[in-house]
């Protein structure tokens, strides 16, 4: 009875949990190459997007996306005044935060958007159908579906796999391979945290008091979306880098959501009683 | 670093991504808000009304399966892999509730069919399957579930919109509760629609003139909540291009012209009542059309708002 519902519902055995896989993203290590886009683009044969100027810095990527799974920002803040010491340049390679508690995975009503026995969230894409709900689900804007009418996986939902098929294989995830300073490290997360919390002391410790970790057990911005498995160390606010604070989990607030939709129904209901009711037969 | 006035974040790029979702979901979610208030309020008449009542406000159970019918293909339309359709019921995920709206549309449009089909045969439409009919369509049992699995459907839409994070549709907690009221409304204007074209007696159009009354109030009280709840996010939706059709349409249209033309409609009777209670159902429905419309129009103009996605997750 119950095997056959799960075949009916598609409840297979999950594979063995292989432990928790994830990016650490120094950005403080970060020098603009976008080795790491490239080398995403090659490994998972990814379509260019063309070749748009956006007249910001040497960001021409604009966004992650379905066909853009590494992104590097360029944030300039040379203008804020004349003071040459208060003047830098940060560089930050934006990627799929593989959330523990993941948005887009709790959205998706088909069951394509799996954990995968690295702890990672994938798309499973010979399952996704297009509903698009993951899309605005997701509170960092990774996840898009490619066009209907393209030529890439036309009309699914795309993000980072953490190169799910090189962690098959015990391979390091293309980006994190070809990074040349190692501002992508890829590891066991627990380890990773480890040396995000070191390297985080060895900063301040240098003076460098604007460091941060974000997406860390302990940070604010986990409260939600739990750890994120590709977490960053960042040289300014979360905002700066266009994260958001405190990244907002859907499933948190629906329930009082439904609250009201429920409270109208059964309002609704009453009134009518009420008001046919006096002529009752 | 200090901080730089008026610049925030990365330029001014979008935090989130705007939805993919075209002309059909706003539809849909009109439709199916429609037919759930009309299988409901036909319903209600049929539970709890007079005889009279019962004959005269059927008619929601033939609207609920018109209704009904085009949201499925609409939904399909709307994906980016059609045929991939079916995926959506391999797994329940009620915690989804794209996958909660998909199961109750996949149960409630049989329902809503099985049950007008059986009205037909109540009205000596289908001579030839009556009696089956009226073996296998229980009346009661029949409008029970289809009564729950339509305030799912009604009750759900909003949810889903707010179950983002696009700010103009998670910031408010009303916004399920106001598509559920808009629906309501909705579907009980057309029973009341339906019944002023079928020449009914004045007493079922008066009694159901104040339950409409009573749910376009609700609906007036919950978009002024949600308005407000929302606050900053909600500009694109109160003071943007979609201004004029979200106060004039959604809100003006839609409650506030209901409320006094029902109210006009309490103490007439005959041809007069049948022309107030007309123009008031359409009315109604024309107004639940833009809400869903202005509503769903603004969540692509909020996900460009990056001030309001950082106040969000703040």
């Amino acid at each position: 009875m119950i095997d056959s519902y799960r075949r009916l519902m598609n409840l297979q055995k999950q594979p063995e949990p292989r432990g928790l896989k994830g990016f650490f993203t120094d950005t403080s290590l970060c020098i603009g190459c976008k080795a790491c886009e490239v080398a995403c683009k090659q490994w998972n044969q990814l379509p260019a997007d063309g070749y748009a100027m956006t007249g910001n810095s040497y960001d021409n990527t604009g966004a992650l996306g379905a066909t853009t799974w590494r992104h590097v920002e360029f944030i300039e803040q040379v203008k804020q005044n004349g003071n040459r010491d208060q003047q830098r340049w940060l560089m930050m390679s934006d990627v799929c935060k593989h959330c523990a508690n993941a948005a887009c995975l709790e959205a998706c009503p088909t069951g394509s958007l799996v954990r995968t026995e690295f702890g990672t969230v994938y798309i499973q894409q010979d399952i996704c159908n297009g509903c698009g709900f993951c899309v605005p689900a997701c509170p960092f804007g990774v996840i898009d579906r490619a066009p209907r009418d393209g030529q890439f996986e036309a009309g699914t939902a795309h993000k980072c796999t953490l190169c799910y098929d090189r962690l098959k294989d015990d391979m390091t995830p293309a980006c994190a391979k070809s990074c040349p300073t190692a501002s992508i490290q890829f590891g066991d997360v627990a380890e990773l945290q480890q040396r995000a919390r070191a390297r985080l002391g060895e900063l301040q410790a240098r003076g460098e008091t604007s460091a941060r970790l974000y997406g860390m057990p302990e940070g604010r911005e986990a409260a939600e979306v739990g750890p994120l498995h590709a977490f960053f160390l960042l040289l300014d606010k979360p905002a700066a880098y266009n994260l958001p604070e405190v990244p907002r989990l859907p499933r948190k607030t629906m329930g009082e959501r439904y609250r009201w939709s429920a409270v109208v129904g059964v309002g609704f209901a009453l009134v009518g009683a009420l008001v046919f009711g006096r002529r009752s037969r | 670093m200090s901080e730089r006035p008026g610049e925030h974040g990365y330029y001014d790029y979008p935090v989130v991504k705007r939805p993919v979702w075209t002309w059909e979901i706003p539809v849909y979610f009109w439709l199916g808000g429609i037919g759930s208030g009309a299988f409901i309020t036909s319903s209600l008449a049929q539970r709890f009304g007079s005889e009279e009542d019962a004959r005269s406000l059927a008619d929601g159970f033939y609207i609920a399966a018109a209704a009904l019918l085009p949201c499925t293909p609409l939904l399909i339309m709307d994906l980016g892999r059609a045929d991939r359709f079916h995926h959506m019921l391999r797994v329940f995920k009620p915690l989804s509730p794209m996958n909660l709206g998909a199961w109750t549309l996949a149960m409630f449009t049989p329902v809503a069919i099985a049950r007008a089909a059986a009205l037909a045969a109540d009205r000596g439409l289908l001579p030839r399957v009556a009696p089956m009919l009226t073996a296998l369509v229980p009346r009661g049992l029949s409008e029970l579930a289809g009564s729950l699995l339509g305030i799912t459907l009604a009750g759900y839409t909003g949810v889903l919109l707010a179950a983002t994070n696009i700010p103009i549709w998670a910031k408010s907690k009303l916004l399920g509760g106001l598509f559920t009221a808009s629906a309501l409304a909705s579907g009980s204007a057309a029973v009341s629609l339906g019944a002023t074209l079928r020449s009914v007696e004045d007493a079922p159009l008066h009694r159901l003139s104040k339950i409409e009354s009573a749910v376009s109030l609700a609906e007036l009280a919950l978009v002024a909540g949600y308005v407000g709840q929302s606050g900053r996010a909600g500009r694109p939706l109160t003071v943007q291009r979609l201004a004029l059709p979200f106060w004039l349409g959604a809100v003006g249209a839609g409650t506030v012209l209901p409320l006094l033309l029902h109210r006009l409609a309490a103490t007439r009777s005959g041809a007069r009542l049948r022309r107030l209670s007309t123009l008031a159902s359409l009315c109604a429905l024309g107004g639940s059309l833009a809400l869903r419309w202005t509503v769903f129009e603004a969540g692509k103009e909020s996900a460009n708002d990056q001030a309001a996605s950082f106040e969000l997750s703040s």
